[in-house]
């Protein structure tokens, strides 16, 4: 692999020219002028680098390295936003530009901040890791996209909608249409919640700055300073999960929670019964046919087992009181139900067919 | 002072070497073949329908204990964590102090599977392992080693078959489900567990993911890959990172009916401690657990809080109770190197003073 032209060639190549890219800016930092506007070389080259080699990569590795580069990403990202004072001509000096980088950072997560998709704008995804989980855990479960409602407006609409669903099915369709009034209702419902969930997370990130404020003032006042990219992101990793340890443990978090779990289900509910539907049209068997199946088959596996159980019982008693030696059970692999035993068994009934020692 | 003064040099000195570990790492990273997991050698004895019960090979030189031990895992992710790697294993380290090591590997449920009943894990499968155990061994009792979730699991069977187990170890196991520090309760109570249940039939492994996950989603879905890149260099760290990551990720489905009634008896109603807890024709009463316990927690544990341990000792009927606080975590308490030296070894020591 590390024979590779492109590894040997290219990818340091790129290297070099981030490099050199922040190489310059450290010279404009020190006086010694250079013009160029930093715009984040280094995530150019990742990108650039990891779409070369993905392709050749084990899938649990390829995830895994993605995952590392995202957050190497997010810990630049953030060194960035406080390294670049030196460029922003609204903040001259050193202690006001990271007040003014926190209050960047809240207005951000208030939705008041519009700053173009700069560095400010992409460090503030990192908050959205919790939200991007439950998507990507809810498309895994769904044939829609986890994201498919997200967007979808919402507030504009529900009055009216709300008024439309209420309006009684008619006529020969009467019970299908009350199924899709249902399934629309859900999905109002989700969207809700889901918006809820959000915003939730939106005061966190805000309540998150907060703290990395009172952070940053511990250090003034120690007289310290934080000198490292890989600092500055492992001290807002704390501060964002201390934030989020306080807040994730409040009865209103857990009705959140809980609302958003429960539309979840409710509209994953109502698809189903709409599938059933069309299955049964078809004349194919349901979810609910197969379910009531499997219910069926489980309650005589039970009785079958413990019949077993009691036959075998029966037969050891009746050994023991013919005199024989009671019959040895199989000690082998079994693929099906065990041979029963009786629950009130004796070291004096059955022995095993080939009985351990400790020095086996 | 400005307190954040990271000089744009040194921040191209920090993304340079952090690329560069990413470039050199990759290698490793292509090179890391199929991760195995559960390296020691082991049988298989038993089996019931997607049940496999495993019996450990027994070290050369060790004199065995004539008491057979059973491990009851939790439904939760896969037994495997036990035996992890070759220089991280609880197994390993119980066959080191010469017990005779079965684990109970519960499989992956699927829809067919989905009406199984508490009652039939604990009075249907483990009570199965159980008697075989004892026929096999020709001993009327067997030691017992519960963990997490499969602890709860050991303490119902104990509490309902106080004849069939000897000692029992429970490890990271939940018995007040409603302390406040813990976090999966405190979310779970909201939750229409009935309407989760009925819409999906089991409950999917990644669903659990998520929630666990989301205990601490930031270190656990973002600061950890950072924190990796500085071990990328190594074949082996890569290599028993990627193990632990498969491991994490590799969730079996629960049981439908199972996880209804373990969430609703126990996280909702907290039935330990409250009671009203029926399996079969049974009510669960921890005072019907007569036999030596031994009580292992984490003190740094997320899911399983100590708080939510530690009222055993005042629940169980038995007058031999002991109790060990292991300095980790949840996962710790398994692969950690210190748990390699005290937890095992402890566990070992206080079965074989008891016989």
């Amino acid at each position: 692999m590390s024979n590779d032209s492109f590894f040997n060639d290219d990818w340091l190549e790129l290297q070099r020219k981030y490099w050199d890219n922040w190489a310059d800016m450290s010279r404009k930092a020190m006086g010694l002028e250079g013009e160029t506007k930093m715009t984040a070389p280094w995530e150019g080259a990742l990108d650039h680098w990891w779409k070369a080699f993905s392709p050749a990569a084990p899938d649990l590795s390829k995830a895994f390295m993605e995952k590392m580069m995202d957050q190497g990403k997010s810990f630049f990202r953030m060194a960035e936003t406080f390294a670049n004072r030196s460029d922003d001509g609204s903040a001259t000096d050193g202690l006001s530009y990271w007040t003014k980088a926190l209050e960047d950072m809240q207005k951000r997560f208030s939705g008041n901040l519009d700053d173009g998709g700069s560095a400010m704008q992409r460090m503030m995804s990192f908050w959205e890791m919790p939200l991007d989980n439950w998507q990507r855990m809810m498309s895994s479960l769904s044939p829609m996209p986890g994201d498919f409602l997200r967007n979808m407006p919402h507030e504009h609409f529900k009055g009216n909608l709300d008024r439309a669903l209420s309006a009684p099915g008619l006529g020969y369709s009467r019970e299908e249409q009350s199924q899709y009034q249902e399934l629309m209702r859900s999905s109002m419902e989700y969207q809700s919640a889901l918006q809820e969930y959000t915003g939730f997370y939106s005061k966190l990130g805000m309540k998150s700055v907060e703290r990395m404020g009172s952070y940053i003032q511990g250090v003034i006042d120690s007289g310290k300073t934080i000198d490292s990219a890989r600092a500055l992101y492992d001290n807002w990793v704390s501060c964002c999960e201390a934030v989020y340890a306080d807040q994730v443990a409040t009865p209103e978090y857990a009705k959140i929670h809980g609302r958003l779990v429960n539309a979840q289900m409710a509209l994953k509910k109502r698809l189903s019964v709409i599938v059933d539907e069309n299955l049964g049209a078809m004349n194919m068997p349901t979810r609910t046919e197969v379910r009531t199946l499997e219910n069926r088959l489980q309650e005589t596996r039970r009785e079958n087992k413990r019949m077993l159980q009691s036959l075998r019982a029966l037969e050891k008693q009746v050994e023991a009181l013919g005199g024989k030696t009671p019959a040895k059970p199989a000690t082998a692999l079994k693929s099906s139900a065990p041979a029963a035993k009786t629950t009130t068994r004796r070291k004096t009934t059955a022995k095993p067919a080939a009985k351990p020692t400790p020095s086996e | 002072m400005f307190p954040i003064d990271i000089r744009p040099d040194k921040l191209a000195q920090e993304m340079f070497d952090y690329n560069r570990k990413l470039g050199q790492g990759m290698e490793n990273l292509l090179n890391a073949d199929e991760i195995d997991t559960g390296v020691s050698p082991k049988q298989a004895v038993y089996s019931e329908d997607k049940l496999v019960l495993y019996r450990y090979d027994r070290p050369e030189g060790v004199e065995t204990q004539k008491i057979p031990l059973l491990i009851v895992y939790a439904l939760v992710n896969r037994p495997y964590m036990t035996d992890i790697q070759e220089n991280r294993s609880t197994i390993k380290g119980l066959l080191a102090t010469g017990q005779d090591v079965y684990l109970i590997d519960w499989g992956y449920p699927d829809q067919a599977d989905r009406s199984l009943t508490l009652d039939d894990y604990i009075n249907g499968y483990i009570d199965r392992c159980v008697d075989h155990l004892r026929e096999t061994h020709d001993v009327d009792k067997i030691n017992i080693l519960g963990i997490c979730q499969g602890g709860a699991f050991s303490l119902m069977y104990t509490s309902m078959h106080p004849d069939k187990v000897q000692n029992l170890v429970t490890m990271v196991t939940p018995v007040d489900f409603k302390t406040p520090d813990n976090l999966l309760s405190a979310w779970v109570q909201n939750i229409d567990v009935d309407l989760a249940v009925d819409t999906m039939g089991n409950v999917p492994g990644e669903l659990l993911n998520w929630t666990f996950l989301s205990l601490k989603p930031f270190s656990l879905t973002g600061q950890k890959y950072v924190n990796m890149v500085d071990l990328l260099d190594d074949p082996d760290k890569v290599k028993n990172f990627l193990r632990m990551e498969k491991w994490i990720f590799d969730s079996p489905d629960q049981a439908g009916e199972t996880f209804r009634q373990f969430i609703k008896d126990f996280y909702q109603n907290n039935g330990f401690i409250e009671g009203g807890v029926v399996l079969g024709d049974q009510e669960i009463s921890l005072k019907n657990v007569s036999c030596p316990v031994l009580n292992i927690y984490a003190l740094q544990d997320h899911l399983v809080p100590p708080d939510a341990s530690k009222p055993l000792k005042y629940l169980v009927g038995s007058e031999d109770y002991t109790e060990l606080a292991f300095p980790g975590g949840h996962i710790g308490i398994y692969v950690s190197g210190k748990a390699q030296k005290e937890v095992t070894p402890a566990i070992g020591k206080w079965l074989n003073e008891r016989g």
